[in-house]
Order: structure tokens, then C-alpha cells, then sequence
């Protein structure tokens, strides 16, 4: 009896734990899009053009198209979807979890001090306090192309949906492992900002161009082809294996960051700058 | 004894030889730049390479699939060797250094025009050996005979407009706080209807039209196209039609000038 009440009150506590969690980062992104709405037409000009600069790469490929009907079996609606998760994806993943592409200088700068001091759980604090401004485009950029080229059914809906947040999570823990390595190398913005260039343009071009070790790479070492395959893999028909495997690259991963992170903490030596969060 | 003219120009000559000199400090720089460059032509390169193949010709509007990649690999280059003009005059206007400035003994888009010139020239060698590394590897050796030739011709003509189209944006800082919104603008009429991801004949024949009469074309079609397939008839078009607008856009950016630095406040300095 008393080992049983004794569990009972365990998980009551790790869920009134998990819940003031979940409420502590509600309460983050409402004060991130609070302090976003401070100055509300430079927030909606970035917005804007991000939404402006994708729309542009679409004129590139329509125009392309408009040359090469088809090329290695992809057609112009294929490579809209494509934008519409590769953007959508970093779009949501950036607004909720925005310091994600800034971990490398916030380790290398010494920023993490501030979040130490916290009693919140390290890693979740650091990403969800900031919001980029400029990925809320990109995220509406997303929705708009689904709008536009998408599957108008409940299935459809899902796919896409998944799409978005294989895209997203993919985004947030490649560049969470390269940023992680500057716990490992001191000065590693330089790499993991390369790394990061490298996984968005890779993920924007039909996964087909590439042939061999090219190809092995994008689902491997640099997984953006479980993003740009995800129209043809995802979308135009179920491939189970396709979506297993992008399901596994996503887990490992985020297993991997996660364990990087963790372990670059205890490697972490504090700087002598003063700093503080509002 | 030396003439005002002569001095003139010891004083802009010395400001492109300080420029040149600072600029090879920024070597992590050249690196990142260089390594993007890398991986855009490495994309580009197997993306036209699919395109070609499935459209089974050897040409297309006259572009052999190494004519292509080398296109980009000219027209990268410049584009990634043009500096932001915009964030520093802003950066100047913001910070009050745009007094200091305004006060010394040398023509404010005089000065900028030659470090822009110096940083442009000195970027773009260090971005075509690397685009030039990535397209050899690929595509084989450059052999476009003249077409070298006609490339230089054409370079400062293609940055003189490029400064131009960024400092009448540029100046507006004059009047606005930010100004990078509309530089953002300008860079993506570059890539587009400036012919940077693909050449202007490649488009449909009422955009190509369109492309005809704007100055963008000036700054990357022009030497990027000459580059690649050299036409001595239109090599002596493209440099009036270059210098053209460099003259316009340079009597535009003059009268932006007088009318923006009477109106301009500046706070510190």
C-alpha cells in the first residue's frame, strides 16, 4: 500500500512538474510574441520578406519548369511543396525554439551563464527564448503553399502536417548538434553556421539532381533529403519506408543533440560576462 | 607641382589601396564566402546537369551545359563579391560617423565608391578561383577564348552600376531608419531579372523584353554572358548600355544626395 501511494505521488509530482514546464514555456513564447508586437512594423517587415524572398525563388523555379517540363520525374508542383515544408518546417521550428541556429556563439560567448542560473530545464530555456521574427514568414510562406499546391483532404492535411514537423525537427537537431560542438572546439560558429547553410539549401533542390555520394550524404551525414524527398515520398504517394526511416533519422538525431548538449554542459567553463534576461 | 586633379586622385587611389588592405585581414571571411559559393555551384551544377539530360539536347537558346555552369559561376561571383552598401551607410547614419565623414576633405559617394570598388575587385578574385575550382573539376576548362576578355570589359562597368542601384537605396537612410528592407528588394531583382540563377534568353520571351529595358541586367547578364559566348558586336552595345545607366543612376544618386544631406540630423559621431 504504502509503496503504491508512494508511486501514486511520484508521477503526481512529475506531472505537476511537466505541466509547470509546459506553462513556464507558454508563458516564454507570450512574452517572445509580446516583445516581437513592441515593434510591430519591423516584425511584419521581416515577415514579409521572407514570405517575399521564397516567393521569388518560386518565380526561379516556374520559370525553370516553364524550360524543363519535368526533370527526373519532378514537376513544378512538387518543387512548391517542397519550399512549402522545407520553409514551413524551419518556419515553426524557429519561431517556437528560435536560438536554436545560435548555439554555437552562445556557448563560444559565455550567454549560457544567464541560463544556468535558472531553475528551468537548461536546454529547453536557452531554445525557447527567442522568436525569429524573419521565420514567421517562412512559416506562413508554408501554409500558403499548401494553400496553393497541397491535398485539400483530412490525409492530406496529415501528410502535409507531417511533412512540416519532420522538416522542422530535423532543422532543430541537426543545428543543435553542430552548434553543441563549440562546447568540444571553443569557436565552432563558423562550422556549425556552414553545416546549417549546407542543410537549408540542400533541403530546397529535388532530392533526384543528386546521384551517389552525394546522394548517400543527404540521407546520412546532412539528412536534408528526408526533407526535399517528402513531396514524392510523403506527399504524391506513401512510401511506409520513406517516412520510417525520415521517423529514425529524426530520433537519432535528436538523441544525438540531445547527448551532445548534455555532455558539452559539464565540459562548459563559465566567462566573467555580465549579462541578464528579461 | 601636382596638379588638383592629379591630387584627387592620389586621394581616392589611397582610399582603394587602404580597402584593399584592410579586406585581406577578413580571411575567415573569404573562406565562409568561398565555401558557400562552393556548395550553391555543386547544387547548380547537378541540377542543370538532370535539366539537360532530360530535355536530351546538347543545347539550349545556344548554351551548352559547361557554358551554363560557367555563366553562374561569373555571375556568382559577382554577386557575392558586391559588399552591403546599405548596412554601412545606415550603420554610418545610425551611429553619427556619417558627420565625421561629411566633414573630411573627399566626396562622400566618392569615398564610398572606391571602397566599394576596392572590396568588389579584390572579392571577386578570390570568388572566381573558387567557382572556377568547383566548374573545372565538373565541367572542364574554361576555353571562351575573347570571352575572358570581354568579362574584364565589362566588370567595372557591372560593379559602377551595381554601387549606383545600392547607394540610391542606400542613401534614403538619409530620410529612414532602415533601409535594408528595400536593399533586400533589390538584391532579389538582381537574382531574378538580373539573370543571376539563369540567363536572360532562358526566360519567356515577354520577361526577357521586360529584362531588356531595366539596368539590372548590367550588373551580372552582361559580363556573365560575355564571358561565356563572346559577341564583339554586342560586347560594344553592352558597354554603352552599362555605362548608360551608370550615368543616370549616378545624376539620380546625386540629386538624392544634396536633398538628403540637408535634411539629414545626426546624433553622435
Amino acid at each position: 500500500m504504502s509503496t503504491a501511494v508512494s508511486l501514486t505521488g511520484g508521477r503526481g509530482s512529475r506531472i505537476r512538474r511537466a505541466a509547470g514546464i509546459a506553462r513556464y514555456v507558454l508563458t516564454c513564447w507570450k512574452l517572445n510574441l509580446a516583445a516581437a508586437m513592441e515593434y510591430r512594423a519591423s516584425f511584419f517587415m521581416l515577415a514579409v520578406m521572407m514570405f517575399v524572398n521564397n516567393c521569388i525563388w518560386l518565380v526561379f523555379w516556374a520559370i525553370f519548369f516553364n524550360r524543363f517540363p519535368a526533370v527526373n520525374g519532378w514537376e513544378l508542383r512538387d518543387v512548391m511543396l517542397l519550399w512549402g515544408i522545407s520553409a514551413g518546417g524551419f518556419g515553426w521550428s524557429s519561431v517556437l525554439f528560435g536560438n536554436y541556429p545560435r548555439i554555437a556563439p552562445i556557448v563560444a560567448n559565455g550567454e549560457l551563464d544567464v541560463f544556468l542560473t535558472q531553475p528551468k530545464p537548461l536546454l529547453l530555456n536557452v531554445l525557447v527564448s527567442r522568436m525569429s521574427l524573419t521565420a514567421m514568414g517562412d512559416f506562413l510562406f508554408g501554409v500558403a503553399i499548401y494553400a496553393l499546391a497541397g491535398e485539400h483532404t483530412l490525409i492530406g492535411a496529415a501528410k502535409y502536417a507531417l511533412g512540416l514537423l519532420i522538416s522542422g525537427l530535423l532543422f532543430l537537431f541537426v543545428t543543435l548538434a553542430a552548434g553543441s560542438l563549440a562546447f568540444f572546439f571553443g569557436h565552432a560558429e563558423g562550422m556549425a553556421f556552414q553545416l546549417f547553410n549546407g542543410l537549408v539549401a540542400l533541403s530546397t533542390y529535388p532530392t533526384d539532381i543528386f546521384k551517389g555520394t552525394a546522394r548517400i550524404v543527404l540521407f546520412t551525414v546532412l539528412p536534408a533529403g528526408f526533407i526535399s524527398y517528402a513531396p514524392i515520398g510523403l506527399l504524391r504517394r506513401f512510401d511506409g519506408t520513406f517516412v520510417w526511416l525520415a521517423a529514425a533519422a529524426v530520433a537519432a538525431f535528436g538523441l544525438l543533440a540531445v547527448s551532445l548538449f548534455a555532455v558539452g554542459v559539464r565540459r562548459y567553463t563559465s566567462g566573467n560576462r555580465m549579462a541578464m534576461r528579461g | 607641382m601636382m596638379t588638383p586633379a592629379l591630387a584627387k586622385w592620389h586621394k581616392y587611389r589611397a582610399v582603394g589601396i587602404i580597402t584593399v588592405k584592410q579586406q585581406l585581414h577578413y580571411r575567415v571571411d573569404f573562406i565562409v564566402r568561398a565555401l558557400f559559393l562552393l556548395l550553391i555551384l555543386f547544387i547548380f551544377i547537378h541540377l542543370w546537369r538532370a535539366a539537360y539530360t532530360s530535355s536530351g539536347s546538347e543545347t539550349i537558346e545556344g548554351f551548352a551545359l559547361n557554358q551554363i555552369i560557367w555563366y553562374l559561376v561569373f555571375a556568382e561571383a559577382v554577386t557575392m563579391a558586391c559588399p552591403q552598401l546599405c548596412v554601412r551607410i545606415e550603420e554610418e547614419v545610425k551611429q553619427g560617423e556619417v558627420a565625421v565623414r561629411l566633414i573630411r576633405p573627399i566626396a562622400y559617394n566618392g569615398f564610398h565608391y572606391m571602397t566599394y570598388l576596392a572590396e568588389a575587385g579584390l572579392r571577386f578574385i578570390v570568388q572566381l578561383a573558387a567557382g572556377s575550382a568547383i566548374a573545372w573539376a565538373y565541367m572542364g576548362s574554361p576555353l571562351f577564348g575573347w570571352g575572358w576578355a570581354g568579362l574584364a570589359a565589362l566588370l567595372p562597368g557591372a560593379f559602377t552600376v551595381a554601387f549606383l542601384l545600392n547607394l540610391a537605396v542606400a542613401l534614403l537612410a538619409f530620410w529612414v531608419e532602415e533601409t535594408r528592407g528595400m536593399e533586400f528588394v533589390l538584391q532579389k531583382l538582381n537574382f531574378t531579372v538580373g539573370g543571376m540563377l539563369l540567363p536572360l534568353e532562358l526566360m519567356p520571351d515577354w520577361l526577357e523584353r521586360v529584362c531588356g529595358w531595366l539596368p539590372f541586367q548590367a550588373v551580372l547578364y552582361f559580363p556573365a554572358r560575355m564571358g561565356v559566348a563572346f559577341d564583339g558586336g554586342r560586347l560594344a552595345a553592352f558597354l554603352l548600355t552599362q555605362w548608360g545607366w551608370a550615368a543616370a543612376l549616378a545624376v539620380l544618386c546625386a540629386f538624392i544626395y544634396r536633398r538628403g544631406v540637408r535634411k539629414l540630423n545626426v546624433n553622435g559621431g
